[in-house]
């Protein structure tokens, strides 16, 4: 069969699933990191599949472009969070993290 | 067309799945990269040549070398692992099997052709049609600059993408000089 | 401009002593021995003598002005003033007169009579204080020839007394003055830091408002000039603070003259009411009036000169030429006559407090507690007689019954205060209840239409009851401070200048007539009224007392001022320690002495054709030469009737004064008769006397134990009814204020802390959700997205 919108979209899902799943289980941060990374994705791959099949033309293309970037952007923040998390608490454990707690 | 769709999804998916199921950081690290590799081809499939490209630099090259370094300088020992609770990840499968299944339905459920085709006669304008043409097939390149630059030869009212680009190098400026501030070295128990 | 030019010296000589007196008041402390120093004493002297240079300059230019038309006059009877000098103060003007006299002489009659209609009075405004609606307050002046004889009497003999009373206070010029008065709760003589300076600064002000009073130019500038003489006497009368007599008689004259003051407002109201001004005089510019006084808006007709009436018998308002005003309405303006009386007695009330009338006398005696030149000054000279001069300042305003009024009160209060200073023996208090009797003539001569007798006795008075003032200080300065009468005698070789010089001003007082060819005042001014008194009797036999009275007190007068003079210095010395250490008092309080006793003497010279009568009937209102006979009233009587019983008058009134000289020496100045067993005779009437007719404790029992009973009354009522009235709403408040207390505290409160309660355990309660676990975050934004998604399907399925 030919891949169709159908298809892609349920491959963005899955990997959005995935993400979403993995940053709920992981406690290590940088493995919540990843599962951001996974979610991005997802939608990245919806973005370039309505580019292509529907009537949204380029500008899904420069959506995903600019997700890209962004996704770069927040990695690096990110990590600098956490070794600085690290540096702080020796650990990446995310459930240390609760400083903020009600 | 199907036989690449099928295996670079699949390879999508199975990676994403690994990176959930794996404990080690180095594994998950590793199935990401396969992860986003195949989503890659993914793109190069649909007709996303220069995002593909971006998404193998920036993902692959950048970003990932960029958590494996993270990796590395959080590792307190070669093979660190820190137990989720195995409630914790059932509960979570179990709702992402939950999303999974409304995204499924949602997406099925939908009639993508019958809102292009009203989209179209909404807008009332000669939008390209849905594909590329043949000889630009791939191409999106040179396009993709001209949004980027605030030209749009493929859709004439669209006014471009010239200010959200500025916007993102400013951003990519801030996020570089806040990383390097928040991550910059410095002794524990140092001042603060 | 010649109203200007007086205007111009009679403002210095007014505002000088103001001036002195801000500089002594604040300045006494900055200098290097303030309590030592007589620097303010000669400030004073200094500013009231440059006010009297002033004053008779103004006078000199007055005169020149009016060609002295004034004495031209009289002189259809008796001697012109011919060129006399040695005549005090008014010496030069003498020879301004003498110079204009001679082409004077050729005039007739008639052109005297159309010079006099030539303007010889001045008024005008000085400064406005403030204009509200149509009611003007402005300090204004009016000056006419009695302005200028007061003006120049009051400088000359303010003048004479600071000078005594430099010497007279000098034992104040310490820093630790001990007052043998006053007694501490523990029985020690009062100490306290001398109060020279502060003296000096009193009599200063006093100055300043006894010459704005006679300046003044509208009747509510007399009043509050009227006021501030007030509390200069009140101020001076209890200078000596500590002692509770002083400040008990300064309180006593200070209310008593408020009773008075009280009529006087209610004339001012009447007065405004209708009249609608306050000012005396028209002013004119260009001899055009701008803005009318009183005195032209009632005229009097051509035949019976009264007051010119409607058929209503009310009192028509008449601009300056005569003609009634109409008021919007375009009817005649008109004051009823009765409104017109009571104006009249209201002012003349304000006169009764402040010269010490029948019933308002008492005030008077008490006043004696001030030091000796203030009695001189203020309570025999100037201040009492404020109160003759306003009524004769006011003269063309008063009714027939006013008038009689105050006739009336004045021939009462000269026979009551000649009685009990008969039998007074504290020097002063003699003096004080004289000067009282003689305020009393001038009240009668103004009420019995001795306009001129009357103000022609203030004047002359002034000068020689403020002599025999200075003498019986300079006595009571050389026995150190003894007062009584029955201590002394025999003082005349002691002190000779002060006995002589009390001696003229006892011949003034009595009424004698040669010595050394030269008339006392006394005699000239005395015969005056009397002789209108007997014109008024004669024409009104039905008040024969208003004559017969006022002779037999010239007799009471001239007995009681022998008896004193006698009792002082004359005889043996009764008390050997005040005797031996009697002196006489230095060349600074016997020099005013010597200089007062010359126009105490003479300043009366040529009696009715004098300068001084003339000066003073200058500008008499007009109808006094032709009398009223208006029907149905009192007749009043003119010059020519007066002058016709002059004679008889004179000589009646010379008979009881000799007559009463003659029983003082056989009573006083020999010892034929033993006065103590007369005393013991006569101790009713002695002790009827002695007590004042009683007075006091009449207004004892009359006034101020009512009062005490209504004041006992009132606590009463305060303490019983109002009281447990005010507790009562105090403890109902205090209920009330707990009930909302517990309605705060339960309800307010309780709702408040009800929400903040509420907020604490909601936000509580909620912060069990904020885990600070990262991944459960996730988990509930999956779950959100997931729910929202069911929510939306299932509400819009399809």
């Amino acid at each position: 069969m030919q891949p169709d919108l159908t298809s892609y979209l349920l491959v963005g899902a899955v990997l959005f699933v995935c993400g979403v799943v993995c940053m709920a289980t992981k406690r290590n941060g940088i493995g919540v990191l990843m599962g951001v990374e996974l979610v991005l994705n997802g939608a990245n791959v919806n973005f370039v599949a309505f580019s292509k099949y529907t009537a949204l033309g380029l500008d899904g293309q420069v959506f995903s472009l600019f997700v890209i970037v962004l996704a770069a952007a927040e990695a690096a923040v990110a990590l600098a969070i956490a070794l600085n998390f690290y540096n702080n608490h020796l650990t990446i454990d995310v459930d240390r993290a609760n400083k903020l707690k009600g | 067309m199907s036989i690449l769709f099928t295996i670079f999804a699949l390879a999508a998916c199975l990676g994403a799945v690994a990176v959930v199921i794996s404990q080690s950081m180095a594994r998950m690290a590793f199935w990401l990269v396969v992860s986003l590799g195949s989503t890659a081809g993914l793109f190069f499939l649909a007709d996303a040549d220069f995002v593909a490209a971006a998404q193998l630099l920036i993902y692959v090259g950048g970003t990932l070398v960029l958590l494996v370094f993270g990796v590395m300088l959080t590792a307190s020992g070669p093979y660190l692992k820190i137990q989720t609770s195995p409630a914790e990840t059932v509960v979570a499968g179990l709702i992402g099997l939950l999303f999974l299944f409304m995204v499924f339905a949602t997406v099925s459920g939908v009639d993508w052709e019958g809102t292009k085709t009203k989209m179209l006669a909404e807008n009332g304008q000669s939008t390209p049609t849905e594909k590329f043409d043949d000889q630009s097939e791939g191409d999106t390149l040179r396009p993709l600059g001209l949004a980027l630059l605030g030209v749009r030869p493929d859709s004439p009212n669209s006014p471009g993408y010239l200010l959200p680009f500025e916007i993102a190098s400013v951003h990519l400026l801030v996020v570089l000089i806040g990383a390097a501030y928040l991550a910059r070295a410095k002794r524990r128990g140092d001042g603060s | 401009m010649v109203g200007e030019t007086l205007k111009f010296w009679l403002m210095i000589a007014w505002l000088l002593p103001l001036a002195g007196f801000a500089v002594e008041i604040f300045f006494g402390f900055y200098s290097k021995n303030p309590r030592g120093s007589k620097a303010a004493a000669w400030m004073a002297v200094a500013c009231i003598g440059i006010g009297f240079l002033c004053s008779a300059n103004a006078l000199r230019i007055w005169g020149n002005a009016n060609e002295w038309c004034v004495l031209e006059s009289h002189d259809t009877h008796g001697e012109h003033a011919e060129g006399e000098d040695g005549h005090g103060e008014e010496a030069h003007e003498h020879k301004a007169a003498d110079e204009n006299s001679h082409d004077e002489h050729a005039v007739s009659a008639t052109d005297h009579d159309a010079e006099k209609t030539g303007q010889t009075a001045y008024s005008g405004e000085i400064y406005r204080l403030a204009t509200f609606g149509s009611l003007t307050i402005a300090m204004d002046y009016y000056i006419d020839s009695l302005t200028l004889v007061m003006f120049t009497m009051v400088t000359f003999i303010a003048t004479c007394i600071h000078l005594f009373a430099i010497g007279y206070m000098s034992d104040e010029l310490v820093d630790d003055y001990v007052d043998h008065f006053a007694h501490t709760a523990d029985g020690k003589h009062v100490h306290r830091p001398g109060r020279f300076y502060r003296f000096f600064a009193f009599l200063s002000l006093f100055c300043f408002a006894m010459l704005g009073l006679v300046l003044a130019g509208n009747i509510f500038q007399v009043f509050i000039f009227w006021e501030l003489v007030g509390i200069c006497s009140f101020l001076l009368i209890g200078f000596y603070t500590e002692r509770k007599s002083a400040s008990n008689a300064a309180n006593k004259a200070f209310i008593m003259n408020r009773i008075g003051d009280f009529g006087f407002l209610i004339g001012l109201m009447v007065l405004w009411t209708f009249f609608g001004t306050f000012r005396f005089g028209d002013t004119a510019q260009d001899n055009v009036v701008t803005e009318q006084g009183l005195f032209s808006m009632v005229h009097r007709d051509a035949e019976s000169h009264d007051f010119m009436t409607d058929a209503d018998g009310e009192v028509l308002i008449t601009d300056p030429s005569g003609h009634v005003l109409k008021d919007e309405a375009g009817k005649a303006r008109t004051i009823p006559y009765f409104l017109l009386v009571i104006a009249g007695l209201g002012v003349f009330a304000g006169c009764v407090g402040k010269s010490a009338q029948f019933p308002l006398q008492t005030w008077l005696p008490d006043a004696m507690e001030g030091p000796t030149p203030v009695s001189a000054l203020v309570h025999s000279a100037t201040m009492v007689a404020a109160g003759v001069y306003l009524a004769g300042r006011f003269f063309p305003m008063f009714a027939h019954e006013v008038l009689l009024t105050i006739a009336y009160t004045g021939c009462i209060t000269l026979f009551i205060a000649a009685t009990i200073a008969v039998v007074a023996t504290d020097i002063k208090k003699v003096l004080a209840y004289s000067t009282i009797s003689q305020l009393g003539y001038m009240m009668l001569g103004i009420g019995v239409f001795g306009w001129a007798a009357g103000l022609f006795h203030l004047i002359t008075h002034a000068f020689f009851k403020s002599l025999m003032f200075l003498c019986s200080g300079s006595v009571i300065h050389g026995c150190h401070h003894e007062q009584e009468m029955p201590k002394m005698g025999g003082l005349l070789k002691k002190m000779p200048i002060t006995a002589l010089t009390m001696l003229i001003g006892v011949f003034a007082i009595s009424g004698f007539p040669m010595l050394f060819g030269l008339h006392f005042s006394g005699f000239h001014s005395k015969d005056a009224i009397v002789a209108s008194a007997l014109a008024f009797v004669i024409a009104n036999p039905i008040h024969y007392l208003l004559f017969v009275i006022p002779l037999l007190t010239a007799g009471i007068t001239a007995f009681y001022m022998f008896r004193l003079w006698f009792f002082t210095f004359w005889g043996a010395p009764r008390d050997q320690h005040v005797h031996d250490h009697a002196h006489e008092s230095p060349w600074i309080m016997a020099a005013p002495l010597v200089i007062l006793a010359v126009p105490a003497w003479l300043c009366a010279y040529g009696g009715e054709s004098g300068f001084l009568y003339g000066m003073l009937t200058g500008d008499e209102p007009a109808h006094l030469a032709t009398g009223v006979t208006a029907a149905g009233k009192i007749v009043l009587p003119s010059h020519h009737e007066i002058h016709q019983v002059h004679g008889d008058a004179g000589v009646l009134a010379l008979l009881a004064a000799f007559s009463g000289a003659l029983i003082a020496y056989i009573l006083y100045g020999t010892t034929l008769v033993n006065v103590e067993a007369m005393k013991k005779q006569m101790s009713i009437v002695h002790g009827f006397l002695t007590n004042k007719w009683h007075f006091d404790d009449l207004y004892d029992a009359l006034f101020m134990r009512p009062a005490h009973k209504v004041a006992a009354f009132c606590a009463w009522i305060d303490k019983t009814i109002f009281d447990t009235i005010l507790h009562g709403l105090a403890k109902a408040m205090i209920v009330i204020a707990n009930w909302d207390r517990m309605f705060d505290e339960k309800f307010v409160d309780g709702f408040v802390n009800l929400v903040g309660d509420a907020t604490q355990s909601v936000g509580s309660s909620l912060k069990v959700v904020q885990t600070g676990k990262l991944r459960q975050y996730v988990m509930f934004i999956v779950l959100g997205v997931v729910a929202l998604f069911a929510v939306v399907f299932s509400t819009f399925p399809g």
